[in-house]
């Protein structure tokens, strides 16, 4: 069940689209990519990531990994996905400010009662299907980001540059995470809402965090963010544009640091781009 | 439109220190490893040095640290990153003083999460991987009692992972009662494959992400109970 604006992006291939389409004011170029140790092991990526347009033309990002060490990770993280983006794509309007990070945590809900009754159709564990999450709402004036787990989401806006919505919720080792199927995962959820309007931002996943934050602040590094907020904010193509980020992500001197999955998602808003949208249909 | 540069040029990485990943190599130099089983285990050191300088990541790292017990603890090798790392070459003499052996080790590893902590250095659960062919040997029983204990408290609080190796000769059913998990049996002298094995394991856990367990190939060099 996957709802029809969803955007996918999993296992290592770039979602193709034209800007500007379905998703006016926004430009979103996503790529996921399966780590060499991944690889080495002969393992599946366990990133997913998708994204939709959301009621009043908000944006939905999402972004899940799924645990490494559990069997079922990477369904967990597609499933954790298509449920709260199907939740909050669902919703007739936004409402009214307050009411955005309700939201979130109600798609959350959704994905961990959905991961619960697909353990319980294969008959497996929860854990088998252990995913972190991200869920990322971006409207013409502010941004409100969900988090259990590692990874993070930034946002750029005019006023304060780049700046960190979402921190990544580590233990004491760096490999150490929360997941959503945890029992007490609800009480561990953290959601911030940044007023303003935002000019672009990116949600990734745990494999960039030692290149993209200053550590142990966990604060984003603008240079690393500023050329491809830039990339994505002047895209004309989504498809050119998903092979390049991809290439980018799978570089040498990407891996050289880190054999994780990678997921990075950026996005930009142009208001020119809604009128466009209403002349393509 | 002018060429916008590649995304690989233009973006620049935030400067962390390279999580490390600590492992403790706790080796058994008792009288009765002379021979074939200490140039076996001389040789799979050399072997774990070369198997973890394959791996992109591996070498900037894994902390390797060895302990001998015999009659004496000596810290052979105190926590270096493996591309710096060389192997030693070990000899063998004297009684099996595991309980002190096993004390040394995990002070080892709780200096060493402190140097991590001050200096800001992310890490991941420290490994003990203790080899031996006997049985605590010339130390009092409720000395060992309390290494044993100190284990499973280290275990149970997620501060160490603590293997226990028997090579032929080794008394599986008292290790079994000394570390947590269950002991592995060596096959032969295989020392080279268990080497490989664990070297593969280090390079598995210093870039994985881990819920509950580590995720691990299962051991070929080992013997089924």
């Amino acid at each position: 069940m996957i709802s029809k604006g969803l955007r996918w992006l999993r296992g290592g291939r770039s979602v193709s689209q034209r800007f500007p389409e379905g998703l006016a004011p926004w430009r979103v170029v996503g790529a996921s990519i399966t780590g060499s140790s991944h690889q080495r092991f002969g393992e599946p990526c366990q990133d997913a990531a998708g994204w939709a347009l959301g009621p009043e033309r908000s944006l939905i990002v999402a972004v899940a990994d799924g645990a490494g060490s559990a069997k079922l990770g990477g369904e967990g993280a597609r499933l954790a996905i298509s449920t709260a983006i199907d939740h909050l794509t669902g919703r007739r309007s936004l409402g009214s400010g307050e009411s955005h990070e309700k939201d979130l945590i109600a798609a959350l809900e959704r994905a961990r009662s959905a991961l619960a009754s697909e353990a319980e159709d294969r008959g497996v564990d929860i854990r088998e299907l252990a995913t972190t999450l991200i869920l990322l709402q971006a409207t013409h004036d502010s941004v409100t980001a969900l988090q259990v787990g590692d990874g993070s989401a930034v946002i750029e806006d005019n006023q304060n540059g780049i700046t960190g919505l979402t921190k990544p919720q580590v233990g004491e080792y760096v490999n150490e995470t929360i997941f959503i199927t945890a029992e007490d995962a609800m009480d561990r959820v953290e959601t911030t809402t940044h007023l303003g309007a935002p000019s672009g931002g990116a949600v990734f996943s745990d494999g960039l965090q030692l290149l993209a934050l200053k550590m142990p602040e966990a604060t984003p590094h603008p240079p690393f963010f500023e050329p491809l907020l830039r990339f994505v904010s002047t895209a004309t193509d989504a498809q050119t544009t998903g092979e390049e980020l991809r290439s980018f992500l799978a570089s040498p001197r990407v891996t050289s640091q880190t054999t994780d999955d990678l997921t990075l998602v950026l996005f930009s808003r142009d208001d020119n781009l809604a009128a466009n949208q209403d002349r393509s249909g | 439109m002018a060429e916008a540069p590649r995304l690989e040029d233009a973006v620049e990485f935030a400067e962390n220190p390279e999580p490390r990943c600590p492992c403790v190599l706790l080796l058994d130099t008792s009288g009765s490893m002379q021979g074939a089983p200490i140039e076996a285990l001389n040789r799979g050191l050399k072997t774990f040095k070369d198997d973890l300088m394959r791996d992109p990541v591996a070498p900037k790292r894994v902390e390797v640290a060895i302990v001998t017990f015999d009659n004496e603890i000596t810290v052979v090798q105190d926590f270096i990153t493996a591309d710096r790392f060389e192997a030693p070459t070990l000899e063998c003499q004297g009684m099996t003083h595991m309980a002190a052996g096993i004390n040394t080790a995990l002070d080892l590893v709780q200096a060493r999460k402190e140097r991590y902590n001050e200096s800001g250095v992310p890490y991941y659960r420290p490994w003990v991987f203790m080899i031996t062919d006997g049985r605590p040997q010339g130390e009092m029983p409720d000395f060992v009692d309390l290494a044993a204990q100190r284990i499973q408290e280290e275990e149970a609080t997620k501060r160490v992972v603590f293997f226990g190796v028997g090579v032929e000769g080794a008394d599986i059913p008292l290790l079994s009662e000394i570390v947590v998990r269950t002991p592995m049996r060596l096959r032969g002298l295989n020392f080279n494959e268990l080497f490989v094995w664990l070297s593969r394991s280090m390079h598995a856990v210093s870039d994985s992400k881990v819920g509950e367990a580590v995720a691990l190939q299962p051991p070929g060099w080992t013997v089924p109970d």
